[in-house]
């Protein structure tokens, strides 16, 4: 896990925060996630596996606990490269009013799916709030995961931050649309 | 020809200045090479048996005089001397250090070249007719489409981790040369009924393991609206193409697994929510691109007729440069012109698709000479002069023949196409290059394969089928069994109109079979063909049996073990 995330706000500059986010794997105990925020490490926040929640935050099933920290804005949700997000849009739909922060997972760097779920939850969703990729999330894979909608990086640790800092300033020109911005077109 | 704006110029300087940096990561080790893997390779280069290969785009088959001249340096000043022209409309360069990379992509990047996409799980170099804008057959030229879709797929960032390469073609005239329902998608362009741009969009062909011809999945779909169409596409394979299995994630199985009416359908549920977004293309970069593939300068000059270009050579010349002008010449849009193809594929000299250095500077200046200083690669690995006034049809004829390229076996037997095969490329079975020596040497007699006429003989070295063994009328295909090298031959694939995938004959033979095998093949044409019937034709009505039997009458190697599965990954 990494202490620190590269956040590139649509319309701003890429630079390190602290991360807040805790990704939990939705494996092992429930309580564990429930238990007072790990203030050592400084994550007192947490995303859970969008499949998780789907089976555990609905009509019929609601934790009180989780309702509590979902209403403190310390719940958010992560998709796995193979959740059809379209096929849950109602509850996607819900969760802009319920989750700060949602994420998609790279299983492996050079799996794109997550590229079009990105997409999708901007394009379709309009979401507006933070899209973070987390998972085996390299520095040469931070522009494409940018123009496709993720606004904060969660890099593996290994990773150079100093490096991944400069990647978005790579091209000043692209030839086709992205969630950042148009395509370059000359002056008339 | 296109001309880069200051757009495509800073991006392609710029991805220089990206990849130079990866490459100094790569070299200092702080950039692991199973990731550095995917960066090289969506930058064409490869690493083979040898050394690193890399792979320059010649986005659809056009090459201006400047280019050839500078890839011709590379092959002197970064290569062994000779550059090779792919099935797809590449060139090859096999013996290349990794460290000279940027260098070499800085060269490109001056004359308007990269090595973008050329290789990889994304959208590769999109390929098309070679004959565009000149063909006799053509109701559309497909450069403008082809330059659009160039730059709406070039560093297209949601789909540049596919679950497997993605290949477009783009034909636009009657006659397919683009090997259109063997892509991942085929785009056919046409006017509709008020005269309109429309494309009919074909998906799920492929070569590879299992050969599919592409489905008719969109008809009609207006030039404007294709990057949504196309996106639609391929998020719907981005998102649901297998990636379990290296040899089921190309978006055939997809088409196929789900059916195309299904694949459409999701397609459109997609496309339904972006059709009238702002990706689709505008008249204003219609306007922008197209003019560069305005006519060039063409003299008024009246046709000249076969009788009228003979004449002028001598009479000892006369029936050398009839056969030239019968297979190597073709038919031209403007009066008083004419197409020029210029064979790479001489007698057992040098592989298919090769040219040296000096070749190239040399058929660079042809194109200054006879042809507006542009060129065309074809997918069988030619080249063509595509605008050559038919009165100097003879000059350029002697011309080329100084540079050893004006053998008159275009569309006959030995003009294979193969690919690298074993010598060069690391996943290939078998070798390709010895077997097409030795069946150019067999058949190495003008007047007999003259007279045997229209046959493609296609080799791969390895099921990627990079050397198209699969729509070759005669297919080879190399398979690794038990370490050995042995050979699959496949009859009745055909390219173009009436596309077909060959159907293997029965088990593989040696290396030193093969040329009596295909004598035999073709002896077994000779014997049933009726009066002007093509070998492909015969064998549509005779059917594979005859054939079979007298490929395998006398085999002295037989091998009558199961052919073993091959290993292989990526290319072409």
């Amino acid at each position: 896990m990494n202490k620190q995330i590269i956040r590139f706000p649509k319309d701003g500059q890429a630079s390190l925060a602290v991360n807040e986010w805790q990704v939990w794997d939705g494996e092992g105990d429930e309580g564990a996630l429930l238990q007072s925020p790990n203030q050592e490490h400084g994550f007192n926040k947490v995303l859970v596996p969008f499949h998780w929640w789907c089976s555990h935050y609905n009509a019929d099933h609601k934790n009180t606990d989780i309702m509590e920290r979902v209403k403190q804005g310390e719940i958010g949700v992560w998709f796995a490269a193979d959740d059809d997000i379209l096929k849950h849009a109602e509850i996607i739909e819900a969760g802009k009013a319920l989750w700060p922060v949602v994420a998609a997972h790279f299983p492996i760097f050079r799996d794109g799916r997550s590229f079009s779920t990105a997409a999708l939850l901007r394009q379709r969703f309009y979401w507006d709030n933070e899209v973070r990729a987390i998972g085996d999330v390299l520095i040469d894979q931070l522009l494409q995961g940018a123009r496709v909608g993720f606004d904060a990086f969660e890099l593996r640790p290994d990773q150079d931050l100093a490096i991944g800092l400069q990647q978005f300033d790579l091209f000043s020109v692209t030839t086709q649309n992205s969630w950042r911005g148009k395509r370059t077109l000359l002056e008339a | 020809m296109y001309k880069y704006d200051a757009i495509d110029q800073t991006l392609v300087d710029q991805r220089v200045a990206q990849f130079r940096d990866q490459v100094a990561r790569r070299m200092n080790g702080t950039l692991a090479e199973e990731e550095f893997r995917p960066l090289r390779l969506q930058n064409g280069l490869y690493h083979q048996r040898h050394a690193y290969m890399l792979r320059v785009a010649i986005p659809y088959g056009l090459l201006s005089a400047k280019q050839l001249r500078t890839l011709a340096l590379i092959a002197e000043k970064y290569d062994r001397g000779y550059g090779h022209f792919t099935t797809r409309q590449n060139i090859q360069f096999n013996w290349i250090e990794l460290e000279q990379t940027p260098d070499i992509l800085a060269e490109l990047a001056k004359v308007e070249m990269h090595a973008i996409q050329t290789s990889g799980n994304c959208i590769r170099n999109i390929t098309s007719d070679a004959f565009a804008g000149v063909a006799g057959d053509e109701y559309i030229d497909p450069r403008p489409v082809c330059e659009l879709l160039r730059q709406w797929s070039t560093l297209h960032p949601e789909f540049a981790h596919l679950p497997r390469k993605f290949k477009f073609a783009i034909n636009g005239a009657k006659e397919d040369r683009t090997v259109l329902l063997c892509h991942d998608v085929g785009i056919e362009l046409k006017k509709n009924t008020k005269g309109e741009l429309v494309a009919d969009i074909y998906a799920g062909g492929g070569m590879g393991r299992t050969p599919i011809l592409g489905q008719l999945i969109k008809q009609d779909l207006s030039w404007q609206l294709l990057p949504s169409y196309l996106t639609a596409l391929l998020r719907v394979y981005n998102r649901f193409g297998r990636r379990d299995n290296l040899y089921k994630a190309r978006i055939k199985i997809l088409v196929k697994a789900l059916g195309p009416e299904e694949f459409a359908r999701q397609v459109e549920g997609e496309w339904a929510h972006i059709k009238n977004g702002d990706d689709n293309f505008t008249q204003a970069e219609w306007d922008r691109v197209a003019k560069h593939f305005t006519k060039p300068a063409y003299k008024q000059l009246s046709s000249l007729s076969q009788q009228q270009i003979i004449a002028g050579a001598p009479e000892s010349e006369r029936s050398a440069f009839t056969r030239w002008l019968e297979r190597n010449v073709k038919p031209h849009q403007v009066p008083g012109y004419a197409s020029v193809i210029l064979s790479l594929k001489p007698h057992g000299t040098v592989a298919p698709g090769d040219a040296m250095v000096a070749q190239m500077n040399a058929i660079a200046d042809l194109s200054d000479q006879y042809s507006f200083g542009e060129l065309r690669v074809t997918h069988e690995q030619n080249l063509v002069l595509a605008d050559v006034e038919q009165s100097k049809l003879l000059a350029l004829w002697q011309a080329a023949k100084q540079q050893h390229v004006a053998l008159p076996n275009i569309g006959l037997l030995t003009d294979i196409i193969a690919c690298p095969g074993g010598d060069f490329c690391s996943l290939a079975n078998a070798k390709s290059l010895p077997i097409a020596k030795a069946i150019q040497e067999r058949f190495d007699n003008l007047d007999y394969l003259f007279d045997l006429g229209d046959i493609s003989l296609n080799i791969s070295g390895c099921i990627n089928s990079c050397g198209h063994h699969h729509v070759g009328n005669i297919g080879v295909l190399g398979v690794d069994k038990d370490g050995e090298e042995w050979y699959q031959i496949t009859l009745g694939g055909e390219q173009g109109n009436h596309a077909a995938i060959g159907k293997v004959i029965g088990p593989s033979f040696y290396a030193d079979e093969i040329p009596d095998v295909i004598t035999k093949v073709i002896n077994t044409y000779v014997e049933h063909r009726t009066d002007d019937e093509s070998f492909i034709d015969s064998y549509r009505r005779i059917g594979v049996a005859p054939f079979k039997e007298a490929a395998y009458k006398n085999a002295k190697k037989k091998d009558r073990a199961e052919d073993k599965t091959e290993s292989a990954a990526s290319s072409s």
